[in-house]
């Protein structure tokens, strides 16, 4: 299970990103990290995979647990080996590489050869495509499919808890559900955990448990998929469906905006 | 006729020693984005430290030549640990200047430790010149050509089929997406080095073999650095290729410019391709692999 007490994120010593976000990953369950841009999601998931430092910053304040380590002050290394893995936003794949290559370097950990082929052909079961690109080079793959290497490198790992950062990024409406409804076989099928950062709110919370909404580096609101989806606020703002719950009508706009209610 | 067999064949020999020690700068650059200046100086230190065990030392040469590949290694690491990793997510201007530091610090160290300056390697390869057509070829050459393949080669299987090669290259394409994979790419860069290191090494003693040990040693660096930069930055294929094309340049250049120019020609020819192709491709010949997709 993944822990944040309260944590806060600084950059640069100076801009602080991250004012306070405590939020909880159960093992086995799906939850989604949602919010506009610059709420501050990918942050929380370089805080959790230890990728801040890279980027000059760091968690000043609270702490990170997984399940009864501390780990908000060890490096990526360290907390991939804990297996916590992240896929990083924007489809970073090995451009020069095979697809199998880069799922290769997803199991660097790992030394049971064995284990690792068993693995890759668990990787083509969920994504049958990749097992006929596999010796394609990946920087010529289709946007999908490349999203679909990430995600299975990702799946190398042996994961406890994957973190995937807006795996729908720019991939088309029927690609992105095919792409949930894997990650979301591979949730049940294997009992990783997901944490799941998105902005297509409507097919995130359509397979995770729980959701936590992010706005300014704060946790504005979180409960059930459920409540979340039925939630005016949540759908007046971040899904674009009015009070009624049928898609907004732009005749109808009250020259007003709906207040938020948690602000 | 025999003249150009005999300066096509030495050049072409040289320019793979010059790819050879090219490419532990490709390796260095693609892995971590450092330029390494000490090349040059590496490939003199090497050289001096080889004719300290061989020649000083008196070892047998088998086992100095293990000792200097092993501290080629100890090195690789050790700078790797103590110079550059301080400086991680530092201007790239301070990891430049740091290797540029550590070249005058090399150089210095080899005046103060053989202040002599100028000595030649116990001979390493049979002696006897062989006969290819009519040109002679003093054996030397076909050595550091042979030892040259033989290093491309196992360099290659190393990074296509090596866990940690393949990662290595990996880090090439994106170092952020290899530490979320929880690969460290410390050791990734200090695995750079040290193969650098070795590569610096080999080729140091294949052109000592050839040509003796000077200070003259460091502009072998020097020329790698050419070969890099015409064959492009970032392609290890580009170091393959270019090497030969300087060694060509400059020998022929040599050869039969001469006569009619000055007697340094050998030395600028080189230079000269450089800043033609840079006129024309300016990542050099096969650098900006970059793939797009459009």
């Amino acid at each position: 299970m993944l822990k944040l007490n309260n944590i806060e994120v600084t950059y640069l010593n100076v801009i602080r990103v991250i004012h306070g976000v405590s939020m909880i990953v159960p093992d086995g369950q799906i939850v989604a990290l949602l919010g506009g841009n610059g709420a501050g999601k990918s942050t929380t998931l370089k805080a959790i995979s230890g990728l801040l430092h890279v980027e000059v910053g760091k968690v000043t304040d609270g702490s990170i647990y997984w399940d009864e380590t501390r780990i908000d002050e060890k490096g990526a290394e360290d907390i991939g080996r804990l297996g916590i893995v992240q896929a990083l936003e924007g489809r970073r794949i090995f451009g020069h590489l095979t697809a199998e290559e880069n799922l290769l370097v997803g199991a660097f950990n790992r030394s049971n050869r064995g284990q690792v082929r068993d693995d890759m052909d668990m990787v083509y079961h969920y994504f049958p495509r990749l097992k006929d690109l596999r010796k394609n080079t990946a920087g010529y793959l289709s946007g999908g499919e490349q999203q679909m290497v990430v995600i299975g490198r990702a799946m190398m790992a042996a994961p406890k808890m994957m973190m995937l950062d807006e795996p729908s990024l720019g991939l088309a409406p029927m690609l992105v559900e095919e792409i949930y409804e894997i990650i979301k076989r591979f949730n049940r099928e294997q009992k990783t955990s997901v944490l799941i950062v998105e902005q297509n709110v409507r097919v995130a919370l359509s397979i995770a448990d729980y959701g936590y909404v992010l706005e300014n580096g704060r946790v504005v609101l979180d409960g059930s998929a459920d409540f979340l989806k039925n939630n005016e606020d949540v759908k007046e703002f971040y899904m674009g469906l009015s009070a009624t719950g049928a898609k907004k009508n732009y005749r109808e706009l009250k020259h007003y905006k709906r207040r938020k209610r948690w602000l | 006729m025999a003249d150009l067999l005999q300066y096509t064949i030495t050049g072409i020999t040289v320019g793979m020693v010059y790819s050879l020690i090219a490419m532990g700068f490709v390796l260095i650059w693609k892995s971590s984005g450092v330029a390494n200046l000490a090349l040059g100086q590496l490939v003199l230190l090497f050289s001096w430290f080889t004719y300290g065990m061989l020649a000083q030392t008196g070892l047998p040469v088998w086992l100095g030549l293990v000792v200097v590949v092993a501290f080629a290694l100890l090195l690789g690491w050790i700078i790797e640990r103590f110079v550059l990793r301080p400086l991680i997510a530092q201007p790239i201007l301070s990891l430049i200047a740091v290797t540029l530091g550590m070249a005058y610090f090399i150089e210095g160290l080899c005046t103060f430790i053989w202040p002599w300056g100028v000595d030649v390697l116990p001979r390493l390869f049979p002696q006897d010149p062989i006969r290819i057509g009519t040109a002679v070829v003093s054996q030397e050459y076909l050595w550091a050509a042979g030892v040259s393949l033989l290093l491309f080669g196992a360099l290659s299987l190393y990074f296509k089929y090596s866990r940690m090669g393949i990662a290595m290259r990996a880090t090439a394409d994106d170092q952020m997406a290899v530490q979320a994979c929880g690969i460290p790419v410390t050791r990734i860069f200090s695995r750079s080095w040290m193969f650098a290191c070795v590569m610096a090494a080999v080729g140091g003693i294949l052109m000592s073999s050839i040509g003796g040990i000077s200070y003259g040693l460091v502009e072998t660096g020097m020329k790698s650095f050419s070969v890099v930069i015409l064959g492009g930055l970032d392609s290890f294929l580009g170091a393959i290729i270019a090497g030969p094309i300087i060694g060509l340049a400059e020998n022929l250049a040599g050869g039969y410019l001469t006569a009619y120019t000055w007697p340094g020609v050998k030395e600028i020819i080189p230079f000269i391709i450089i800043i033609i192709v840079m006129f024309i491709k300016p990542y050099g010949l096969f650098g900006e692999s970059r793939i797009e997709r459009i």
